[in-house]
Parts: C-alpha cells; structure tokens; sequence
C-alpha cells in the first residue's frame, strides 16, 4: 500500500526533490507519447472512415453524408459524453489562463470520435483542434493522477498539446511552438524543455507507427526578388482571407444559435449545406490534404475564377460546419484556403502581368499556407515552422517570415484578438502568466480581508470613541446598530477631528451623528478587480467588507499590494 | 456568520425538502445559504487539483420562471438573508463555473438521477467526486427535512475521522448541540482511539463538547447503527482509504450510508477545516 502511494506521489521521490525538471521530463515523455498515439489513432480512423464512405460518393444522395456526421458528433457530445462545449483549443487556454491547466478526463477522448465523425463523413474540419484538447486533457490528468501543482500541471498540457501536433505533422518544432506561443503563452526554459521532449516523443511515435515522411510532399522552387516583393500582396489577400473566415465562422455560430431545435438538428443542417456544396466542389470536404498536396505540386488546373470560387465555398464550409455545431479544427481548412489563396493569387499575377518570371504555384500555395494559419492564430512563429515542416520548403523561408510578419500585423490590426482567444479576450478570460490580471485572479477578497477593527455602536458618544481610538491603531472604525448588529457606516479618524479640541463637545456628539454613511462596500465574492477599479474611481485607500448586512472586515490597498508582490513573486519565481 | 453554503436548488417538492435542510443548517452553525439556480444542466466545480462536472437531472430546471420565488420565500421564511449566485465565468457558453470556495454544500444524495433512484445505499457518482475533491464538507440531507436535534460524529482512528471529529466540535460549538461519538473496535482495544484522540491534542475538546464515546464491541457494525438517535445529523470522514483496502475491507462510509436515513454531514480527504 505504501508503495502505492509512493508511486502517486513522485514529487516525493528522491530523485525528483532534487530537481523537479527532472520529473516534468520524465512525465513530458509519457504525455508526449499518450497524445501522439491519440493523434495516430485519430489520423486512422479518419483514414479508414473516408475509405468506407468512399463507395457511397458516386451516389445523388452524398451530400448527406456530412449532415449524418455533423449530427451524430453532436449527438455523442451532447447526449453521450455531455461535454457541453466548443471546438477545444479555447477551452484549454481558458483552463490554462484561470485553473492552472485542469481539464476533464472525458476531453480526451470525445473530440476524437466527434471530429472522426464530423470530418469522416466530408465536413469541412481539421482533426488538429481536437488531438490538441485531447493531448491537453491526457497531460492535465496524468499532472492530476500524479498530484502534480498547478504549474506543473500546466507544462504537462502544453507537453500534450505539443506532442499531438508534432505527431499528427510529423513536426516537432512546430508542435514545441504551438504550445508555447499559443497555449502556455510564456516562454520560460521550465516550460520549454518539457515541451520540447514531449515534442519529440510524439513525433517519434508518430513515425514508427505511420513512418516517417512529411505530410506534403517536397517541391524546388525558384525565388527571385520579384516573387519575394510580390508576397507582400498575398499577406494582404491572406490577411483578408483570415478575417473573412474569423468573422464567418463567428457570424454562422450566431445564425445557428437563433434557429430553433435541438442542438444535432443544427449541425445537421450545416453538414446538409456543406454537401450541397461539395457536390460542385469536392475540394471543400473533409480536412482537404489532398487538395494541399495537390496545390503545392503545381497540378491543380482549374483556371483564377474556379479556384476563386473555391477558396470563397471553403471558407464558407468551413464555417457552415464549425458554427453550425460539427466538430473539429481550423488548422486544416486553414491549410487549403491558404493554399487555395496562393494559387489564387499566382494566377491573379500570370493574368495581369504575364511576361514576368513568376515562381512556380505550389511556392504561393506554401506562402498562402503560413498566411492563414499566422493570420487566423495570430502566432507567427507557428506558421513558419510549420510550413516548413510539412513542406521541406527551407529555401522560401524569408518570403515565409513575410508573409506571417505581415499577415499577423494585419489580421491583428482588424481583429485585435486570434480566432482562439477572441472570446476569451472579451469575456476578460485570457490571463497569461506574469500579467497583472493573471495575479490579481489568483488572490481574492477573503484572504486580504483585514479582521482586526473594532467596530462601534452608533450610540456611542465620542468620549468613549477617543478612548478606544487611543488604544487602536487604525484610521477607520464601522459602525454597526445597536440592535441588529448591521453595518451602518464608518468613521474615519478625519471625521473626529473637528471635534478634538473642543472637550464641550465628547459628551454631546453621539458616533451616529458624525459616521459617514455613503460608504461604498465590498461583497467577499467580488472581483478584486473591480475592488481596485472601485478603489481608483473613488480615491479610496480602504473599503469595508460586507455580507449579509454585516461587517466583515476591511480591505486595504497597502495588503492587495502586499499580497500582489507576494504572489507575482510565486508565479515568476521560476 | 461570513461562513457560506452552497446549495443548488431544484425547483420540485424534493429540492424544497433539500433546501429546507440547507437552512436549517445555516441556521444552526452560522452560515448563510448561496442558492445557485441552474440554468442548464451542467456546470464545472473547479477545485484544487480536480476539475468535476456536474450533470444535473432535468429536474432540476423545473419551472425556472418560479424557482427564484420559490426558494426566496423558503429562505426568508427561516429567517435568512437570500442570497443566489451567479456565475462569473463560463467554460463555454452552456458550461458555467460555481465556485468553489464555500465553507459547506448541500447536495441530495444523488444530482445527475431521477429522484426515484434516490435512496439509501446509492451516493451518485458526481455526489462522491465532489466529496472527493471538496475543501469543504458536504452535507447529504435525507429525503424528507427532519430537524436534528444532535450531532453523531462516526471516529475511527484515521486522518480522515480526525477531521470529522474537528468538524463535529465546530458544529457542536457553533449550534450548541451535543455530540456523540461513534466509535467500532475493530482488532484493538478503546484505549487506543483513546490514544489517538490524545495524540492530536484533542482531549480537552472532546471533554468540553462530547457528550458520550459509545463504542461498539459487536462485530456487525449494521446492527450497531441502530444505537445512533434518529434525530442526529452524522458526522464522519470519506475515502480516506485507498480503492484496494476499500475493495477488499469494505468501506464505513459505505456502510453508515446504506443503512442510517439521517442527514450525514461528510468530510472528504481533502477536506480542510475552517475557524
């Protein structure tokens, strides 16, 4: 039984109490290969789901097939697992941001099947959203399992996080980058290493399970200055772009949320729209891989109006899926557009300015690529390695940083927030480590509350006041009723002083005479946010703490101060 | 009386039963009841190192247009302030979070069932990970609001029956009920949960509050429970022993649930008393 314990509790293992680096990368190892093998598991069964739904395509019906999906990936996460939320990534930054990292178990399963369903049948999705939560989820539950702290916990969902996307691209910078740069959100060698090593182990499961290639294939393509200075014209349309399915998939999320019936209902009429959709553009369904491939080796014919076209039907797909209730991610749709982008572009370029030597489509395809997906996550970096990566494309790596570099600056300019964060940001949720929103979340009223006042009755004449004053030390005294015991007001040394010097007056001013009782008051549940918001508005330097009608304490902003330095102390000490 | 207790409130004759209880309680340690009124039937209780969902049963989002009515004109009746929580932050939109930094919380003995399930023996899953993972005590009220009138503190020696013991004092102190103690010698003598008891410091306290050690000799511990008064609101510690020696000895927890129909007030492992 003792070795039991001992075996949940590694923290207390002697090794690991020397330096606990040491157990984050014991544990990255595990979590970096449990969230790879969940990303195998899922590029599987969407291999294998395509494959057995790939007879029925030449069918009139076809087109029902993602509304089946979209409708039973609700259903299972509805009905089945009940998890009762979005796509996954914001839900893991939020966890990150507010619970240091605690994600439910179930998490890291439901997304798989729900996403293998909904991008199975042809909804137009990326499975990369859903290993990413999975990944977390199996990260925040072995921390948990294990009794790891919060800050441990954190690093081990960005290890699964890590682990998932290295797997699924057989990318492990780009898997190490996502995680810091978008998930964690701080770059610190104690959440870098880890990752890193979850990264790597993800990426090697990856490869002796499914073999080591990269997931589009590797093309030369010959850059002058002309097609480096003509990127800066895909980043804008890339940029556009991003914005246009931000804005879309947000607007269909409204649309759907204002249409009556059950949630399946819902995701069944998006997948319906999609198959409409698809049955004149089969380039809009499921994760579109090959049509990425296809893009980038230059032998995707169609002319600048179809592939136009196309880029438009993806984007609305994408949105018609995810904001009508099916399940999955953007990284995906976000490849195709960027690639259908590009194209778009190159071709745009060979009609208006055809005698130039312009670099080859698949080059733009690439551009476009890093584009979207800089764009839509607002992470640079992750665009770049990861274009790289599952390209082999080392050689377009200035147009690449370019092309990101302008695509953020733009999309950030117009939406100020990622597509992930932008509700989070809004509903004052995105708390990164080290911000003053993130320490002031982790202190709240109770623990600052200042017990040692002495309260006095409003009857109280102000002879008897002076002898309490003389033997207190605070500036401030609630007053509460004789009777009831309930808050009346409070007095502040100030208030007495008109008084002091005038002894004709100890035995003629009673403290309710003089108490101030426009006070303004703090709840124990408040914000301590909007405590100090409170305190700045009113120049305040104490408030009272009252629940119930009663005096509970004061709170100070000499102790949140205190108690602020305290804790940024704790969370940066690392 | 800045102590709180979380209740969720089901709009029905059984929630009206539960809440009654809440107040009751309150009203005897000092705590004012937090009503939260679902609004969907889930909700995420983050705590310290565990995340629980709560999946309620549909009955609790009966008639929500007089839920509010309902359980202010019970609160207000038994002489309370009303207060109801609303939640700050949402997990996703359907997905709110309840905090969890109350002093106590009131849950039927399952929250995710039909009500018919509900009976003795059967402590809902989402019930017992809540005990599991709660700073908290959790008071399981009975079907039917039945005042108590002592309190039974179940001890058995184990970190866990220290804390409860802690809590009965506070609640024996707070309400000026007396106390009992429970104890079932299991493979050694008295004395040494008389030991224990003093190797905690806690001889003075259980001088001042307790009012009997009752210990039971009868290897049966069933049997034995009858010996607890009806009207008592049971004290004890919860899963403080591993799955395995569960498995294997069987739990007491298990037992006093299955068998007494009075309110148990359960301090779970991570339980950490308040002052």
């Amino acid at each position: 039984m003792r070795v039991l314990k001992l075996w949940r509790y590694p923290t207390n293992w002697a090794i690991f109490r020397l330096d606990d680096r040491l157990l984050l990368i014991l544990m990255a190892i595990i979590v970096g290969n449990c969230s790879g093998v969940a990303s195998v598991i899922l590029n599987r069964s969407l291999l294998a789901m395509s494959g057995w739904l790939h007879h029925f395509r030449s069918h009139w019906w076809v087109f029902v097939l993602p509304a089946i999906g979209a409708a039973l990936s609700c259903l299972f996460l509805e009905k089945i697992v009940k998890e009762g939320a979005g796509h996954g990534v914001p839900e893991v930054i939020y966890s990150v941001s507010r619970y240091g990292g605690l994600l439910r178990f179930r998490s890291s399963f439901s997304r798989l099947i729900s996403s293998c369903l909904t991008i199975g049948t042809g909804g137009s999705a990326g499975p990369e959203a859903p290993v990413v939560i999975s990944g977390a989820a199996i990260g925040s539950n072995i921390a948990k399992y294990f009794s790891l702290n919060d800050r441990q916990r954190v690093t081990l969902v960005g290890c699964g996080a890590a682990g998932a996307i290295s797997s699924i691209f057989n990318a492990p910078i780009a898997g190490m980058v996502f995680a810091i740069e978008v998930i964690v959100g701080e770059w610190k060698s104690v959440n870098i290493v880890p990752i890193a090593i979850a990264s790597v182990a993800g990426t090697e499961i990856s490869r002796i399970l499914q073999g080591n290639q990269i997931p589009f294939g590797h093309h030369l393509f010959k850059i002058d200055l002309l097609n480096v200075f003509a990127c800066l014209g895909l980043a804008v349309l890339a940029a556009a772009a991003s914005i246009l399915l931000t804005r879309m998939l947000r607007s269909m999320h409204t649309i759907s949320h204002k249409v009556s019936g059950p949630l399946w209902l819902r995701a069944a009429i998006g997948g319906c729209a999609v198959g409409i959709i698809g049955l004149f553009l089969p380039v809009v369904l499921g994760e579109g891989y090959h049509a990425v491939e296809a893009l980038i080796g230059g032998r995707y014919s169609q002319g600048l109006v179809f592939v136009a076209l196309a880029s438009f039907a993806k984007i609305a797909a994408t949105a018609l899926t995810l904001g009508w209730g099916g399940s999955g991610g953007i990284f995906a749709p976000c490849l195709v557009i960027g690639s259908l982008v590009g194209v778009t572009y190159h071709h745009f370029l060979s009609v208006i300015w055809s005698s130039a030597l312009w670099a080859n489509e698949g080059y733009y395809a690439l551009l476009g690529m890093a584009g979207l997906i800089s764009g839509m996550l607002q992470a640079p970096l992750t665009g770049i390695f990861l274009i790289i990566e599952i390209t082999g494309g080392y050689e377009v790596i200035l147009p690449l940083i370019l092309v990101s570099a302008v695509t953020t600056t733009l999309c950030h300019y117009i939406e100020p927030a990622s597509y992930y964060l932008k509700d989070l940001v809004e509903h004052g949720h995105l708390l990164r480590p080290g911000t003053d929103a993130r320490v002031l979340s982790d202190l709240n009223v109770p623990e600052l509350i200042e017990r040692d006042c002495i309260i006095v009755k409003q009857n109280m004449l102000l002879r008897d006041f002076i002898h309490i004053v003389q033997k207190s030390h605070r500036n401030y005294f609630p007053v509460a009723d004789d009777k009831t015991g309930n808050f009346l007001g409070i007095i502040h040394l100030d208030d007495i002083r008109p008084y002091l010097f005038n002894p004709v007056m100890y035995d003629a001013v009673f403290l309710g005479q003089i108490m101030n009782t426009r006070v303004e008051v703090v709840h124990p549940n408040d914000d301590l946010l909007e405590v100090l918001r409170k305190m700045d508005v009113k120049g305040l330097f104490s408030m009272p703490v009252v629940m119930n009608n009663r005096f509970v304490g004061l709170i100070s902003k000499a102790t949140i101060l205190d108690q602020y330095r305290k804790e940024l102390m704790v969370q940066t000490s690392h | 009386m800045d102590h709180q207790l979380l209740h969720i409130f089901r709009n029905t004759p059984v929630g009206r039963e539960t809440l009654l209880q809440s107040i009751y309680f309150c009203k005897k340690v000092g705590a004012s009841p937090v009503i939260y009124v679902p609004k969907s039937t889930k909700f995420l209780m983050y705590f310290e190192n565990d995340v629980v969902q709560i999946d309620l049963d549909s009955s609790y989002l009966t008639a929500p247009e007089t839920a509010v009515a309902h359980a202010t004109e019970l609160v207000e009746a038994g002489g309370l302030n009303v207060a109801f929580l609303e939640p700050k932050h949402y997990t996703a939109s359907t997905l709110p979070d309840i905090p969890t930094t109350f002093d106590y919380m009131c849950c039927p003995r399952s929250v995710s069932d039909l009500t018919s399930k509900i009976g003795l023996g059967y402590i809902g899953p989402r019930v017992r990970r809540i005990v599991r993972s709660a700073r908290f005590p959790v008071l399981i009220t009975s079907s039917v609001f039945k005042p108590w009138k002592s309190i039974a503190v179940f001890f058995g020696g184990s970190a866990n029956a220290i804390n409860a013991l802690r809590l009965g004092f506070q609640i024996s102190r707070v309400s000026g009920m007396p106390l009992d103690v429970f104890t079932q010698v299991e493979n050694s003598s008295p004395e040494s949960y008389r030991q224990v008891v003093k190797d905690e410091n806690l001889e003075e306290e259980m001088d001042r509050y307790v009012n009997d050690w009752h210990f039971f000799e009868n290897k049966v511990f069933e049997e034995n429970l009858y010996d607890v008064p009806h009207d008592a609101i049971v004290v004890l510690g919860a899963f403080g022993h591993g799955v395995i020696r569960n498995f294997v000895f069987g739990s007491k927890m298990e037992k006093i649930q299955s068998t007494l129909s009075n309110s148990l007030l359960i301090a779970g492992p991570n339980y950490t008393s308040i002052h």
